[in-house]
């Protein structure tokens, strides 16, 4: 089953988690269980194709700009407007800069921002959400006001307002999508810690006479990896859409650096005379996106020994 | 169920409140004209001038004094001054393109349930068919492309390629037309689609798994076991049970449409609360950015208390005291 963003599924992939590893007790190798986890994410080949594509773009981001002769900003004398040759993959843009440098370093940009979304994301929202779910009280008072504000204000308009002031740059874009969006992930963790503080083992930890940091660093965080590790990679997916957004409106990364997102409004005017162009950085974003979701997707099922999928 | 829609829609005032503050206080942080008279030379903006500015916007009263004065406008039903757009009340404002808006949400809107719907249930009685597949994968294309790139290669497709290969153009690419009836629909027939695209491929995933959900329940076994044809088992009791969740869903859909029109309408160049709202906050145009967002947010909030009433009314087994 490949239900993406169905919020029931993950809460029962999460549940049958926590089962089989309760069924399964403590004697199991860390390994084995790893490498059930890997044969059973081997089995979607969209995920693998998907994985693999993932890391070919990033490589081809990094490594793409450094082996060309031409810089992301280089304006080449008489060139403007080329279509697509063998020194110039991808053409040039409307003052002549050579247009494959730019998609590749849009992309690292874009990149950049996405893994740094990601990680904060995780970060800041396992934080809270552990503390919220661990220890109730304000934080987790907090936490759910902030979530019911998160539910009425509008969160696009609210980017909006936002980045015009605070975005522009590459990290302030990356640290303001991040401060957005730790919600969701505080809240996949709160409802995780309050699930696992019930259970035996974490009754036994405390009865055993272990402090709050150590029950829930050693015993709960482990047993949170596969959902955080899912949330992590359908946030890279998330992220590089809403950049891209938020750079096409002018309100991102702000040119001459280029990302997905301002590239294509950058050139937009040539929409008529010249489309291709317009939508190439288009499909990096689509690519990009669509691997993290069959990559997260697949990461779900396959972080869910219950799976009745990949026979 | 009196007493709770009467309790509900006290606590929706309240969130409303804090919602109106924390957006005041952050959108005359980022939004603050005194930004605007900073990079302004004082050929082209006066003594006379600033000091108008400064009347208009309060910008000598601190931000909790200026939320109190607008709050209190607000209620009144003054929601400030456009300065930007002639210096025309906001509501005068809104009232031209606010229409505009849900001319495209609401037909966005209902041909996304329908379809959202017949997908959802095709998919599940044909669990992991081809079609399944198929629409799983559209699924994962929908949710994995950004709206405002969609909107461009509608426009590609339509405006340029259609045209190369046929040499007509049967829609509007951009801007608003009305000179018939005809017209307005070729006008509306892109930013409608570019609109629904997200929310078809989620609402028919969550269709999907709620009506399979139904689907392998006991009453509908038992529909089965006394005979009842599979179309009446299907439309008949399972259907109207796997909608039930569903109302939730379409709640939260129509607010995001509303602020998803900003990028669909940017797109499209279409004269809607949208596009107003970028140009507003690009112009630091304070009052018309607040408006829309309250709006949305008093939307979200309707929206959010009517489904939750309705999933009473819908499902007896909920139980609200």
């Amino acid at each position: 089953m490949t239900d993406l963003g169905s919020r029931q599924q993950l809460e029962m992939a999460i549940e049958a988690e926590a089962a089989a590893l309760e069924a399964e007790g403590l004697d199991i190798e860390a390994r084995s269980m790893r490498r059930q986890t890997w044969d059973r994410f081997r089995k979607h080949p969209v995920a693998v194709v998907s994985l693999f594509l993932l890391l070919a773009l990033t490589t081809a981001f990094w490594v793409g700009p450094w082996l060309s002769p031409y810089t992301y900003d280089q304006v080449l004398a008489g060139l403007p407007n080329e279509g697509p040759s063998l020194s110039h993959p991808f053409g040039t843009d409307q003052i002549g800069r050579d247009l494959m440098v730019r998609v590749f370093t849009g992309g690292q940009i874009s990149m950049t921002i996405a893994i740094v979304v990601a990680l904060l994301t995780t970060f800041i929202g396992t934080v809270i959400g552990a503390v919220a779910g661990f220890f109730g009280g304000w934080v987790d008072n907090v936490l759910s006001a902030l979530t019911n504000l998160f539910l009425i204000v509008p969160g696009l308009l609210v980017l909006l307002v936002v980045a015009i002031k605070w975005g522009g740059g590459v990290y302030s874009t990356a640290v303001i999508l991040a401060l957005l969006a730790w919600p969701v992930i505080a809240r996949v963790v709160r409802g995780l810690f309050i699930q696992f503080k019930e259970q035996e083992f974490v009754q036994a930890a405390i009865a055993a006479g272990a402090k709050p940091g150590r029950i829930m660093f050693r015993h709960i965080i482990p047993n949170t990896f596969g959902p955080i590790i899912v949330n992590a990679t359908l946030a890279v997916g998330a992220a590089i859409v809403i950049e891209s957004t938020l750079s096409f409106l002018g309100l991102g990364v702000r040119p001459p650096t280029p990302s997905l997102g301002n590239i294509i409004q950058d050139y937009r005017g040539a929409i008529d005379s010249d489309p291709t162009k317009v939508l190439l950085p288009g499909l990096f974003v689509v690519l990009i996106t669509l691997c993290a979701n069959f990559l997260g997707d697949a990461l779900r099922d396959a972080l869910d020994p219950t799976s009745r999928r990949g026979h | 169920m009196l007493a709770y829609t009467v309790r509900r829609l006290f606590s929706s005032v309240v969130l409303l409140f804090i919602g109106t503050a924390v957006v005041f206080g952050l959108t005359s942080i980022s939004s603050n004209p005194e930004l605007l008279l900073a990079t302004c030379p004082p050929t082209r903006c006066g003594a006379e001038f600033r000091s108008e500015m400064i009347q208009m916007y309060q910008l000598d009263k601190t931000i909790p004094e200026r939320y109190v004065s607008w709050l209190g406008d607000a209620v009144q039903g003054d929601l400030g001054t456009a300065v930007r757009d002639g210096r025309r009340p906001v509501t005068e404002v809104l009232g031209e393109r606010l229409p505009k808006t849900l001319l495209l949400a609401i037909p966005a809107f209902v041909l996304t349930a329908l379809i959202a719907v017949a997908l959802g249930v095709y998919s599940a009685v044909r669990q992991y068919s081809v079609g399944d597949n198929a629409l799983t994968a559209f699924s994962f294309i929908g949710i994995s492309m950004p709206t405002f790139f969609f909107g461009l290669l509608l426009q590609v497709f339509w405006g340029v390629w259609w045209q190369e290969w046929t040499g007509t153009r049967p829609f509007y690419v951009t801007g608003y037309h009305n000179a018939d009836f005809m017209d307005l629909v070729s006008s509306l027939t892109l930013p409608v689609a570019t609109l629904m695209l997200v929310s078809v491929a989620g609402e028919s995933r969550f269709g999907r798994a709620s009506m399979l959900e139904v689907i392998n329940s006991e009453y509908i076994r038992t529909a089965r076991a006394k005979g009842l044809p599979e179309r009446k088992v299907i439309f008949h009791h399972a259907l109207r049970n796997a909608l039930i969740p569903l109302v939730t869903i379409w709640a939260l859909d129509f607010a995001l449409l509303l602020s998803g029109s900003v990028i669909t309408e940017t797109v499209f160049a279409w004269p809607g609360i949208g596009s107003y709202f970028l140009r507003s906050i690009t112009n630091y145009d304070l009052d018309p950015v607040m408006a829309i967002m309250v709006f949305t947010a008093a939307i979200t909030i309707m929206f959010n208390l009517i489904a939750d009433v309705m999933y009473g009314v819908l499902d007896p087994r909920v139980r609200y005291d």
